[in-house]
């Protein structure tokens, strides 16, 4: 059984030899082929050999398109701000959308355009090409509140939501639509599965997820599965008010960042398959191989038999191999 | 009476028009400006830090008491400044260097504006130099930094030496925050504390400082 077979069986509650791992890496997969992240993020022939690299040393069963959250925002014409060791990052004071008019000119950039979208699908090509078959591969979009945030500056759509609530919802259409055909675009060079990175939407509690964010979350993922695709959600930070919903979403896998309890997204959210949350910097990075292991193995016993392995965020670039052998090890070592 | 109590109203429910009236006829009234915030806007940015600690409020409604506790300020501000009331103490705030994550060191600062400090937020990306630039120019006693990326975290570090090097970490504290930033961490870098919460920041700072919480 390869890593491909091994996911999707457990996804579809088949029989497995082992649980599966997908940790989330960026920067740590750069660090591994020892390239500055910028050239990680921005050339995909040295993010699938980091991913490849990264994969293979540590028996992931799967490779991911994921880098930053800028890739959509670039194309669409913001000002990014690139950094040799850490990811690209948005300037609020220079939002694409800083004048909400400007949301009536901005045409959908095209995913085959030769920018920093299609960057990604070349990555998922190259995938196909190396690990098809073998490994999941996964492509990987901006949520609907993540990418919002990005076009218009995080502290300010937050005030959006009471001041302009239907300029909300036309950007937020805007960005369904630009990320349902990335998605796609993805899934056609040979993604099989799409994390949807959802970062913002732990930031706005229920109310506001719950009638703003989450009708388009579920059409995003109506829309990946509609093309034969598997959904995989990131929502960074606590979750725990917004549980209910993102359990409704009908995503294969939902990740639990570690500042939500295992145990409440269980009892949450039935039987959906659940990944993490082993604390990235205070357990993954900072602990011992024997930390690494009791926690995972905590995540797991509250997470019941639908659990694949992983931290709750991305596995931060300076953590010691051993203790993400660690982790590996618990899963090479334990049944679902 | 009345105008300083929908004053109170005004700042939790985030109504920033209300928040300027009630400031305006507050202070038309008579009412004193270091009694309107010391008796209402304080209280007020108390009650907004406890709902979003009890996970009642998040950060759009944390954000919008703070827009609201701003537009009042900005008419007491100028009062203060007049009859000579000191802030309780300076607040340097910034996100440090490499980094452009900035919503964290927002909140923190409404908090510490709304907790009775002078905050002076010098962006994001802030290179350490900057801070002790702005820790002598405006006597501050209070550097506040924040980073979001493992990455970025090393540049906090660098800013407490910075402090040191311009000869001002003596008369500073230093707080630090942010996700991945730990209480293990602040110790190591010779900072005098570290809150996990945008709430919990306005106890830390007066307890570094020795204040009365």
């Amino acid at each position: 059984m390869n890593g491909r077979e091994r996911i999707l069986a457990h996804l579809r509650g088949e029989a497995i030899d082992r649980l599966p791992l997908m940790p989330i890496t960026m920067q740590f997969a750069a660090g591994q082929i020892g390239v500055p992240y910028r050239q990680y993020a921005m050339d995909y022939r040295t993010l699938v050999a980091g991913q490849m690299r990264t994969a293979e040393k540590f028996g992931f069963d799967f490779v991911s398109c994921i880098s930053d959250p800028a890739r959509e925002a670039a194309d669409c014409g913001a000002d990014i701000v690139m950094f040799d060791n850490s990811p690209p990052a948005f300037r609020e004071d220079k939002a694409r959308l800083a004048d909400k008019a400007a949301l009536a000119e901005l045409k959908a950039p095209d995913p085959h355009g030769g920018g920093r979208m299609t960057d990604r699908l070349r990555a998922a090509t190259l995938f196909k090409e190396k690990a098809g078959g073998d490994k999941l591969i996964e492509g990987w979009v901006e949520g609907p509140m993540a990418e919002s945030a990005d076009l218009r500056g995080i502290n300010t759509i937050m005030l959006d939501f009471y001041d302009d609530p239907s300029f909300v919802g036309e950007l937020f259409e805007f960005v369904l639509e630009m990320e349902l055909r990335f998605a796609l675009a993805q899934l056609e060079c040979g993604a099989e599965i799409i994390g949807i990175g959802d970062a913002a939407a732990s930031l706005v509690g229920p109310q506001i997820y719950n009638e703003f964010v989450w009708p388009y979350e579920k059409r995003l993922v109506e829309g990946i599965h509609a093309a034969g695709g598997l959904a995989r959600l990131h929502i960074c930070g606590n979750t725990t008010k917004i549980l209910d919903g993102m359990g409704r979403l009908g995503c294969e896998i939902v990740d639990i960042d570690y500042m939500t309890a295992m145990s409440a997204a269980r009892e949450r959210m039935g039987n959906q398959v659940l990944l993490g949350n082993a604390e990235p910097v205070g357990v993954v990075r900072n602990s011992t191989p024997e930390r690494v292991s009791a926690v995972v193995g905590e995540c797991h016993r509250a997470a019941g038999a639908r659990y694949i392995v992983g931290a709750g965020c991305e596995i931060p670039r300076d953590t010691p191999e051993a203790n993400l052998r660690a982790m590996s090890d618990y899963a090479m070592g334990h049944k679902p | 009476m009345e105008e300083a109590k929908r004053l109170y109203t005004a700042v939790i429910e985030g109504d920033a028009k209300a928040a300027k009236e009630t400031t305006e006829q507050a202070l038309a009234a008579g009412i004193e400006a270091v009694k309107l915030v010391q008796e209402f806007m304080v209280p007020a940015m108390g009650e907004v830090g406890r709902r979003f600690q009890c996970g009642d409020y998040f950060v759009p409604e944390l954000l919008l008491s703070a827009r609201a506790m701003k537009a009042s300020l900005e008419l007491i501000r100028p009062l203060l400044a007049a009859g000579g009331v000191e802030p309780a103490a300076r607040v340097v705030i910034g996100t440090v260097r490499g980094d452009l994550h900035d919503i964290g060191k927002n909140l923190v600062g409404a908090m510490l504006e709304g907790g009775g400090f002078e905050v002076i937020d010098l962006g994001s990306n802030v290179e350490p130099e900057k801070f002790a630039e702005a820790v002598r120019e405006k006597k501050a006693s209070i550097v506040a930094l924040s980073a979001l990326l493992t990455t970025t975290m090393p540049a906090m570090r660098t800013t407490v030496e910075a402090l040191g090097k311009a000869g001002v970490r003596q008369q500073v504290k230093v707080v630090i925050g942010g996700a991945p930033v730990t209480q293990e961490y602040a110790e190591e870098i010779g900072a005098d504390g570290y809150s996990e919460t945008a709430a919990g920041a306005v106890a830390l700072v007066k307890h570094v400082m020795g204040l009365k919480s």
